[in-house]
């Protein structure tokens, strides 16, 4: 049972690692925090679900459209409506839950209830050692490592990649030696909502798509992205992998009741104890 | 898209149906999951209501005034139920017909029975629900207080059980099944080899499902809703739990096989309304399905078959013959006795507000549910 | 408000009930439990500069402690509302008093991190709460014999409680300490200066907010008389945040006005089912978008101080 437990929970934490890349990227660059996160990755996973009953194609193809489409919407939400949040912290969370609300009633609308997401990554039960694993959580891991892998070298070798490191590490510098720092918070929005959407695809398989789907996902990707250092993309992985395996541990030997509460445990206690989380930077805090 | 379409039609529903109303129309209540995890079977109640209401307004309504039906989503949770009831309340119905998820109905019981409107349940069924407390609401489905006995008693004697596992709901549909189960399971000789539970909105079975794994059960009760049942079953076929499904009313939806094609076949449940029990159910099914083909949702004739039958054999003749006075539809509702169609022999409530039936059991065959032959 | 205003407003909100359909007075209910919470989230927001998402939470906390009470024990409801604000507080410093020290955006979200774990206890704990099936039956408030069961019976209640609050908040705000936590929030490492105190100060502010949510719950589950986990999660925390935010921080008025606008709109939207969530997300993002200052701003020309952004009293980079 105990590898059962840790390789499945290692697949969820992948996914809250992702959807947290999404939280870690936007507070880097502009120190805010999306609460609409969660509602991206769900709003993906239906994007998922209606491209692949409309119009079938292979998986590789389905994620890339998943992702592309999402990051043209951050874009498009960024320049209409994010812009004009950030005058405080807690006009731009209020904000963003708002938009959470519109996107999470909007798909409520069209699926009032759970419906199967088709199996894209096939559906055999892998034997790994005692554990029965289905072939999506082992896909889950593959395309999170390939996600990292692919960030890291967006951030590392091209330039709008350094310019939007450049950003994130210091707006005003990075403007005056000729970034175009808009753009740049831009495209980081942009990345933010394609990293959740295609964490959306990827669950579908696993179990039933709602559009409720988002809410508790998003706030433990939360908990993660401050756990590992909601200002380093490491960190995040990290965050999101470790809770995600913790939890699942707790849930299968403690009791399945308090499962949620790990994560959320976790979040007080490193604000409390190291509030730049596991691998962040130092930054004053506390006052 | 087509269920955005139904979203529209379900508020101009309301729109029409509070607007349009004229002073004469009889308002009808009805309340039950439309969005949310009861969805599947809320569909139902509101087909039902809508057929049953359909038919009776071409017919000239009751005593010449129509009946506007005003509907409310609870969204299958508790607390809105509350909420939602309230409104009905504020609305001026004169009776309420629906009701879906035994935490619910519980709960909106409540504000149901405060302000003395007649209030008939179809789709919950915790005992707790009609006892020698509720003075306005009445029930036409089996309590499980019947339904889990006798699925108990089906499971050992014809189907031959003898290690059965429970997995079960926290709220109170899957509590109140547990305890009536394990008392019948007790009086055949048997304990369960194990009882685990979980949350409606879990999504992840593996730390329940494992434990029943392990102890070698070659039957698993079940007593929960869509969708984390269908959820359960195709995860336990995953991690090779063999044991075979059985179950109560809950799983009685249509859903149950669409999100469990391959997991949910072999499962024996007791249903509330099966169209082989008689012609007049096989008739009425078949108008039914027609009616509502190709519409937007799915057709949903399990609970949909309660909701019409309550609302055209009982509530229709007691609004002709009662009139709105509440005081004197309660006594006409609960003064009923007649036939029904699908359920055999005629039947009528109990003194606690509970109609006295026997339950059918079916079994998930071919992507449908068969009537249980036996093994 | 000039003071001839003033004094017609009391001897109005009397009358109301006599004058008013019953599902309009329902409403007005609700908005009276509300500014409650929404003025003790006041006194943290407004006062200090913490941002809270918890207050939902404690509003839930005081609910259920009233609810238990008087259903599994037989209390009384009277007898049960200092537990209610007590053990509201009590909570509320065990898990925030922690975290009062954190700036800004980390506060918030500790206060995320409150609300979820308060909700999920109430939720999972249920040879406590009873969880999902929630608690049913919750005995009406009575007074000298009189059973406050009907919403116009409860509409005086309510406003009794509403006004008591509201009083009181003035008076603590116009006192030293409320001349202390406005300092606060001003000017954070002036007040600084005298480090321990500030501490002190926060975790009083926090008793404060919750003391007011512990209350407004127990007013909450004696009208509904029906409490569940989730009608204490992050929408009412939100909810009271806003309303606390759409008055403009530091306007008491314009809390309980903003209040009413947003309950009543909540309300009236109801018909329209899906619709109507759809709606509320507009308008929490509308305002958001246009009205960062709060709606008041539009209407009050004699604020107080202009209020700089949150982020003055921070210490994030």
């Amino acid at each position: 049972m105990f590898s059962q437990i840790v390789i499945g929970g290692f697949a969820t934490g992948c996914i809250y690692a992702v959807v947290g890349l999404g939280f870690t990227l936007v507070y880097r660059t502009l120190r805010m925090v999306n609460f609409a996160q969660g509602q991206v990755f769900m709003a993906g996973a239906f994007l998922g679900l209606t491209i692949a009953q409309k119009l079938p194609m292979p998986t590789p193809l389905l994620l890339a459209t998943v992702g592309a489409s999402a990051f043209v919407l951050g874009l498009a939400l960024e320049r209409l409506i994010f812009r004009r949040l950030y005058h405080n912290h807690e006009v731009f969370i209020v904000g963003s839950i708002g938009l959470g609300i519109i996107l999470t009633n909007s798909i409520r609308i069209m699926f009032p209830e759970p419906v199967p997401f088709p199996k894209v990554f096939g559906s055999e039960v892998i034997q790994i050692g005692s554990a029965r694993i289905p072939e999506t959580s082992v896909w889950i891991v593959i395309c999170t490592v390939l996600l990292v892998v692919l960030l890291h070298a967006l951030f590392t070798y091209t330039r709008t990649g350094r310019a939007l490191r450049a950003v994130a590490a210091d707006a005003e510098t990075a403007g005056a030696v000729g970034v175009n720092v808009s753009r740049a918070i831009g495209l980081t929005f942009g990345l933010s909502c394609a990293v959740a959407a295609i964490a959306g695809v990827l669950i579908g398989p696993l179990y039933f798509v709602s559009f409720d789907m988002g809410d508790m996902v998003g706030l433990k990707a939360f908990a993660a992205a401050v756990f590992g250092g909601i200002n380093s993309i490491p960190g995040t992985i990290l965050g999101g992998v470790v809770i995600g395996v913790l939890e699942n541990i707790a849930g299968g030997y403690i009791s399945s009741a308090y499962k949620d509460l790990v994560a959320f445990v976790i979040l007080l206690v490193t604000l409390v104890w190291r509030p730049s989380g596991l691998l962040g930077r130092e930054t004053p805090v506390k006052v | 898209m087509k269920s955005k379409l139904s979203g529209f039609a379900i508020a101009a529903t309301v729109l029409i149906g509070t607007a349009a109303a004229h002073a004469q129309d009889i308002k009808l209540g009805v309340i039950a999951g439309m969005s949310g995890p009861g969805t599947s079977y809320g569909i139902g109640i509101r087909q039902g209501a809508e057929m049953a209401v359909k038919e009776i307004n071409a017919g000239g309504g009751v005593k010449g005034r129509k009946i506007a039906l005003v509907v409310v989503d609870d969204a299958s949770n508790p607390a809105q139920s509350v909420t939602a009831m309230q409104r009905l309340v504020s609305e001026k119905v004169d009776l309420i017909v629906g009701g879906w998820g035994s935490s619910q109905v519980l709960a909106n019981m409540e504000v149901a029975e405060r302000a003395g409107i007649p209030y008939v349940v179809v789709g919950a069924t915790n005992p707790k629900i009609t006892t020698d407390k509720n003075k306005w609401t009445f029930r036409v489905i089996p309590a499980d207080s019947d339904q889990a006995e006798q699925i108990a008693e089906a499971a050992v004697k014809r189907l031959g059980m003898k290690r059965i596992a429970v997995v079960h709901d926290v709220n109170d549909y899957g509590v109140g099944n547990r305890d009536v189960f394990l008392a019948s399971l007790k009086k055949l000789g048997l304990e369960p080899v194990t009882v685990v539970s979980y949350q409606s909105n879990d999504k992840d079975f593996t730390a329940q499902l494992s434990r029943v794994g392990s102890s070698n059960a070659d039957g698993l009760a079940i007593f929960g809703t869509i969708p984390a049942a269908p959820a359960m079953m195709n995860q336990a076929r995953d991690l090779g739990i063999k044991a075979r499904f059985i179950g109560t009313g809950g799983l009685a939806n249509e859903n149950l096989m669409t999100l469990a094609p391959k997991a949910s076949e072999g499962t024996v449940l007791t249903t509330l309304f099966h169209e082989d029990v008689d012609a007049d159910a096989k008739a009425w099914s078949q108008r039914f399905v027609k009616e509502f083909s190709g519409a937007a949702q799915p057709a949903r004739p399990i609970l949909a078959a309660y909701e019409y039958r309550a609302i055209k054999t009982i509530a229709a003749p007691c609004l002709a013959s009662a009139g709105t006075d509440r005081d004197k539809l309660r006594q006409c509702i609960g003064s009923f006795k007649g036939r029904m169609f699908g359920i055999p022999g005629e039947v009528s409530f109990s003194k606690t507000g509970q109609l006295q039936q026997q339950s059918v059991f079916v079994e998930v065959g071919n992507g449908a549910f068969q009537a249980f032959k036996g093994k | 408000m000039p003071i001839l205003a003033r004094a017609a407003v009391l001897p109005a909100l009397l009358l109301l009930p006599m004058l008013l359909p019953q599902y309009v007075l329902h409403v007005l209910v609700f908005i009276l439990i509300y500014t409650l919470p929404v003025i003790g989230l006041g006194f943290l927001t407004g006062f200090t500069g913490r941002v809270s998402l918890a207050q939902g939470a404690l509003f839930g906390v005081g609910a259920y402690t009233t609810a238990l009470l008087t259903t599994r024990l037989g209390w009384s409801p009277v007898a049960a509302l200092l537990p209610a604000v007590l053990v509201t507080v009590a909570v509320a410093i065990a898990i925030g008093g922690a975290v009062v020290r954190l700036a800004g955006l980390y506060f918030v979200m500790a206060t995320i991190g409150i609300q979820q774990i308060v909700g999920i206890t109430l939720m999972n704990w249920i040879d406590l709460t009873a969880g999902p099936q929630g608690v049913r039956s919750i005995p009406p408030v009575a007074l000298a014999g009189w059973e406050l069961d009907s919403t116009r019976n409860f509409y005086f209640l309510a406003l009794l409680f509403a006004v008591i609050s509201y009083v009181l908040a003035k008076r603590i705000i116009a006192s030293r300490l409320g001349l202390y936590l406005r300092a606060l929030s001003d000017d954070q490492l002036a007040a600084d200066a005298v480090a321990v105190k500030v501490t002190r100060a926060k975790v009083t502010a926090l008793a404060l907010s919750a003391a007011w949510a512990g209350a407004g719950g127990f007013l909450y589950a004696h009208y509904v008389r029906y409490v569940h986990p989730d009608m204490f999660g992050l929408e009412p925390s939100v909810l009271f945040l806003v309303m606390s935010m759409f008055g403009g921080y530091r306007s008491l008025e314009g809390m309980i006005f903003a209040t009413a606008v947003l309950e009543s709109a909540t309300e009236y939207l109801r018909p329209f089912g899906e619709y109507r969530m759809i709606a509320y997300g507009v308008i929490l993002l509308a305002g958001m978008m246009f009205f960062p200052k709060g709606i008041l701003t539009l209407f009050e020309r004699k604020a107080r101080a202009p209020r700089k952004a949150v982020g003055a009293a921070e210490g994030v980079a």
